[in-house]
């Protein structure tokens, strides 16, 4: 478990991400939270720092610049780089987070089922700057209006028309779904084959038919877009259906492949929680040092000093349990259970700390722009996405018993 | 074997009438307007308002109708005050108001405190300062110095006060704000100082503002109390405000599951209503006995005030303390029962999840008061 030792190669990616995120992220976050908008200047100088559009088609290097060991069988360090990145970006503003990695979401299918072919073209609509002058964006069309959780019945289909696939359907919940240059948008191609039929496909902005939708209005992570996304009898050629036209149900493509996604980064999901709830207890900490309550120091109260005592167990408890899960993903063990346990643990965590920091800090916390109170709008996503804390349950109850319960 | 006796007792009038839940007919009328008027119009108005950051205009003249803004001010001074004031009375009012808006609300019931505490405590000049503004259609608010950062001085027998009040709803409204603070309860009048309106993340429609007193001389008619009368009568009015805090959350945590229980009866994930999963009817049952209980303690706790009883400042404050818990909470779960609807503004739960934090950091920390006085004995 190197994370507990000064590993240079994680201590290095704290660092830097840690500088970026006080230096970078901070200054911007309420501004961005406030206007609900993108921060299109800090993701093009992010590029500078290993964090560009496309950097999950390159795998480890993009933070570290160093390839990852070819030999298969030994131990990876993404899943580790991903946690520790996470919770640094996150602990500078979640939104912040998620608008600089939103494109890695449309990115991890294209790196996991791309051809070399997908890839290069991937790389090509993210090349450049769009109509507004801002750098290129990629987003992941999976959720649809009726199909959140339960994503096996999506309603998006896909059907072959010749060399081509017409895409026909809505999806909701779509980060960067406003301002994409490309999507990787599901859709059934094989209503009979159920789940098997399910397949990605990488599609540029201005095909027509492609139409974004309204940009939603939310409780936190607000420097994240999330918006709907409809496709109007969308022309693909098939040189674009992810994993290739035989992929199916094979070791490429297909809903199992994405759902075997989802488990990879739950990690680094929890992580992010982890980075919300460390700043939100970092800042009462420092409100506590140099606070008082009817003149005696706060930190001479066990009704304060012990809410902080706890914060900083569960805190502490979260992050072990997101990096075991990460560990094991490096070392290709299976971790479903464990990278479900970290993330629902993390999402709880990070509510739990924002609320009662918000308690401690008083009134204060209510003024407009207060950052704990921001931090409090912004944990509660991490309890709904990427599998809500009822999934991440379920999944725990399925591994214990083999079962789901309803 | 022996038959089993059973034992009788004449019911007592101690046993019989110590425990009356029914309502009085007019404490039902009043229920069932507010309740008509929360559900139809506080409700239609919720989101809007929330957006605009400010209440509708008809807000005032519909809510006056409703007996309003003047409840508490003596009908001889231009209010609907005749005999004493029911707590009772309004703590029902008020977990409706909560089910309808917390902002607006916020706004309802904003001029008990400083109508109350003036007829029972200030000068005639006070009386007649406040009642008239209030009689206007004016709004006066209410600020609690919780954790001892005001500064008061006195200079040459006036009341000299430095420090920042708020951030309190209807403040930014209001033409007197009623002040408790240590040793003190006293009256500023707002044209005398500089606010800042501020809209807040949640009861965004609440008119806040706060405001930066520096030596603000508090004339001698505007003092309520000084000393130990003071802590008395200070604790009297967060007695009040308290139950009506807790009451009002009961309203919105009930709300939050109302909101929830209707979209997991038509949402289908997995083949089924999600509110058929057992995980999710939890999270709806334990907001709904949090929300009851929190509701009880609020009434309560008005009916301590109301019978003089000696526990009522105690019953209050635990009220406050259960009801800021289950709003917290059950905004929360109602947001998870939603899913990703419930972060979107297009469906009303994430605005009552912003909402619920005023309910436990207003006027201080609940708990944090309650050790600090347990602490003094």
């Amino acid at each position: 478990m190197d994370l507990f030792h000064d590993n240079p190669m994680l201590q290095g990616v704290r660092q830097m991400l840690g500088a970026f995120a006080r230096q970078m992220m901070r200054p911007l976050a309420i501004k961005h939270d406030q206007e609900e908008s993108m921060p299109w200047d800090l993701m093009k100088a992010a590029q500078g720092v290993g964090m560009s559009q496309t950097a999950v088609l390159d795998g480890r290097r993009r933070l570290t610049g160093i390839d990852e060991d070819p030999d298969p069988t030994k131990p990876r360090s993404q899943a580790r780089i991903a946690v520790v990145a996470s919770e640094e970006l996150a602990w500078g503003c979640a939104g912040i987070a998620l608008a600089l990695g939103g494109s890695s979401l449309a990115a991890s299918p294209i790196a996991r089922m791309g051809t070399a072919e997908q890839k290069q073209e991937f790389r090509k609509l993210l090349t450049g700057s769009d109509a507004h002058g801002h750098i290129k964006i990629a987003a992941m069309a999976l959720s649809e209006p009726g199909t959140g959780s339960d994503i096996s019945g999506l309603k998006t289909t896909a059907r072959p028309d010749g060399s081509y696939w017409i895409i026909r359907g809505s999806k909701q919940w779509i980060t960067n779904g406003q301002s994409a240059s490309a999507y990787v948008v599901w859709a059934q191609t094989d209503p009979a084959a159920g789940r098997a039929g399910v397949r990605g496909f990488l599609v540029a902005r201005d095909t027509p038919g492609l139409i974004p939708g309204k940009k939603e209005t939310k409780l936190g992570i607000r420097a994240s877009e999330t918006a709907q996304v409809h496709f109007e009898d969308v022309r693909v050629h098939s040189d674009l259906l992810l994993g290739g036209a035989h992929g199916g149900n094979g070791p490429a493509g297909g809903l199992a492949d994405t759902k075997k996604m989802l488990d990879a980064t739950r990690p680094a999901v929890g992580a992010q929680a982890v980075g919300i709830a460390r700043a939100a207890y970092e800042y009462l900490l420092e409100r506590v040092r140099g606070g008082a309550v009817h003149g005696t120091p706060m930190a001479s109260h066990q009704h304060i000093m012990f809410e902080l005592a706890d914060m900083h167990m569960e805190i502490a408890a979260s992050r072990l349990l997101v990096h075991r899960a990460a560990w094991m993903a490096d070392h290709h063990l299976d971790n479903v259970a464990e990278a479900s346990t970290a993330k629902a643990h993390a999402a709880r965590t990070a509510q739990y700390v924002t609320s009662r920091a918000m308690v401690l800090l008083g009134e204060d916390a209510l003024e407009p722009g207060h950052p704990v109170e921001k931090w409090y709008r912004d944990a509660k996503i991490y309890d709904i996405f990427e599998g809500t804390g009822q999934i991440q349950r379920r999944i725990i109850a399925r591994q214990l018993t083999g079962q789901n319960p309803t | 074997m022996r038959p089993v006796k059973v034992m009788t007792r004449p019911r007592t009038a101690r046993y019989s009438y110590a425990m009356e839940f029914a309502l009085d007919d007019e404490q039902e009328m009043i229920v069932q307007t507010i309740r008509r008027f929360a559900e139809r119009d506080l409700r239609g108005w919720a989101a809007d308002a929330d957006r605009a950051g400010a209440p509708p205009e008809r807000l005032h003249s519909v809510a006056t109708e409703l007996g309003c803004f003047v409840d508490a001010v003596p009908a001889a001074s231009g209010g609907l005050l005749d005999g004493p004031y029911s707590h009772t009375t309004r703590a029902l009012r008020g977990f409706e108001l909560g089910r309808g808006c917390a902002g607006l609300a916020a706004l309802l019931e904003t001029n008990v405190e400083p109508a109350l505490a003036v007829a029972a405590w200030g000068t005639a000049a006070a009386q007649q300062a406040v009642f008239a503004s209030l009689a206007r259609g004016g709004l006066a608010s209410f600020a609690h110095d919780s954790r001892g950062n005001l500064e008061l001085d006195e200079v040459g027998g006036e009341l000299r006060v430095s420090g920042k009040l708020g951030p309190i709803p209807a403040l930014a409204a209001a033409s007197h704000v009623l002040v408790a603070a240590r040793d003190a309860l006293f009256l500023v009048a707002t044209d005398a100082i500089v606010r800042q309106p501020i809209t807040p993340s949640g009861w965004r429609a609440g008119r806040w503002a706060t405001a930066t007193l520096e030596a603000h001389r508090v004339p001698a008619e505007l003092v309520l109390a000084r000393g130990e009368p003071a802590r008395a009568a200070s604790a009297e009015v967060l007695s009040w405000i308290r139950t009506s805090l807790a009451a009002r959350a009961a309203g919105v945590a009930t709300a939050a599951m109302e909101h929830a229980e209707a979209y997991a009866r038509d949402r289908v994930q997995f083949g089924q209503p999600i509110g058929t999963f057992e995980a999710l009817i939890r999270l709806r049952d334990d907001a709904l006995t949090g929300a009851s209980a929190a509701r009880l303690m609020a009434l309560y706790a008005a009916w301590a005030i109301d019978t003089g009883a000696a526990t009522a400042g105690d019953a209050a404050s635990r009220a406050r303390v259960h009801a800021g818990d289950v709003v917290a909470r059950a905004t929360v779960d109602a947001v998870q029962i939603f899913g990703g609807y419930g972060f979107v503004n297009d469906y009303p739960v994430e605005k009552l999840m912003r909402d619920a934090r005023a309910f436990e950091a207003l006027y201080g920390d609940e708990r944090l008061g309650r050790v600090l006085a347990a602490r003094a004995g």
